[in-house]
């Protein structure tokens, strides 16, 4: 079986790269973001004055002069907080997130955006693609955050990382609007 | 016996994809203007820029979030780097020095997780993650593993390095416009390749 398999892959890889097929730049480029933000630069300045505690891996898609809430993404249908790949949210740590304990490890997050408030979902199925096969018994947490308008356009949909009051926020941007969401240590 | 020929499908079927314009599996000789263009009309964004060379990330089996599913297995490999584009200059030997230490990539260090055993010539790698770096030379390069992550690419901690590879490079005419890093399966387990300007090198990884 494994034989099968591996020679298949070679023919078909062989035969792939022969063709001089790599992958192009994605139209929406992958970003990650850290709490402490900015930590790689941090870490090897030694500069880090808190330990690690989460990352976010997630693709950016632009704006490109639509309306991106309502339109392009359709209030109360799942979204992959991004493009590509689903978004992958790694805890350093266990925290605590819409009042549900999580324990350190990889996640992927998913939103259900609607007008005034975004349900944010952290999901135990992760390195998959999108939320095509989005499956609710893996949930952690389902939570609801406001949405507050930003008086400026964010272009490329944004994920960073802030201090917040007490906890740590993820702040999440595109077009007129962002939404904050508080994890606690 | 199903499942074998099911996958088999699924390998033409995704291959099939790949030559018939997957957004994601397209041209090695990419058009620099319309590239550099695209990217650099970002208006200014208050919380966080979008990077010159963006990230990307490759997994080995090859589209592993497309497939996982259906093959409902761990993915063995993923490597996570930038992708700094060569924009008309000279890459090796020019803006990457010879023999001085690159970080595969741009921005914060390649990082590579296994996620089982693997070995490379000969060296058992334990399952983890490690920063992957290099040592360009003119007819070869040094791949290195170190257990240092979460790292900006540059002042490179190489008392954590914990293994060293030689591999040979080989010069092909289709350039790459942008640094990649793809896995293509072998035999015996899978090759990382690196390419970018004219040059292409292959690390052998058994698993």
């Amino acid at each position: 079986m494994r034989k099968i398999l591996a020679v298949a892959a070679l023919l078909l890889s062989a035969a792939a790269f022969s063709q001089s097929k790599l992958p192009a730049v994605d139209k929406s480029p992958m970003d990650m973001s850290y709490y402490p933000t900015g930590y790689p630069l941090l870490k090897i300045q030694d500069k880090a004055t808190e330990p690690l505690v989460a990352r976010v891996i997630y693709s950016r898609p632009q704006k490109n002069g639509r309306v991106v809430f309502g339109e392009l993404l359709e209030y109360g249908k799942i979204w992959r907080l991004g493009a590509n790949e689903a978004t992958e949210l790694e805890l350093y740590q266990n925290v605590k997130i819409g009042g549900s304990k999580v324990k350190k490890g990889r996640y992927s997050l998913y939103c259900i955006p609607n007008e005034k408030n975004w349900t944010i979902i952290v999901n135990k199925d992760t390195d998959t693609w999108g939320a095509f096969k989005y499956d609710e018994k893996k949930n952690v947490v389902k939570c609801e955050v406001n949405v507050e308008q930003n008086p400026e356009v964010t272009e490329s949909f944004t994920m960073v990382f802030e201090k917040g009051n007490g906890c740590i926020n993820l702040i999440i941007a595109w077009d007129a609007v962002k939404v904050t969401l508080p994890i606690y240590q | 016996m199903i499942r074998i020929t099911a996958l088999a499908f699924l390998f033409l079927f995704l291959s099939a994809c790949g030559d018939s314009g997957n957004n994601n599996n397209n041209t090695v000789v990419l058009p620099a203007k319309k590239q550099a263009l695209s990217l650099k009309k970002e208006t200014p964004n208050p919380f966080s820029i979008v990077d010159v060379s963006p990230m990307d990330m490759s997994y080995c089996p090859a589209d592993y979030p497309h497939i996982k599913h259906v093959v409902g297995e761990l993915p063995q490999i993923r490597i996570i780097y930038s992708r700094p584009q060569k924009q008309g200059r000279t890459v090796f030997g020019n803006i990457v020095q010879y023999d001085t230490i690159w970080r595969l990539g741009a921005n914060e260090g390649t990082e590579i997780e296994f996620f089982k055993p693997v070995t490379i010539q000969e060296q058992k790698i334990k399952p983890g993650r490690y920063s992957v770096y290099c040592i360009p030379h003119k007819d070869s390069w040094e791949v290195i593993l170190n257990t240092e992550v979460n790292i900006w690419g540059l002042n490179i901690n190489t008392a954590k390095d914990t293994g060293r590879f030689s591999i040979p490079i080989t010069s092909t005419t289709a350039l790459s416009e942008y640094f990649t890093a793809i896995f293509e399966s072998t035999a015996t387990g899978a090759n990382l390749v690196f390419a970018w300007d004219s040059v292409v090198t292959r690390l052998p990884i058994a698993f």
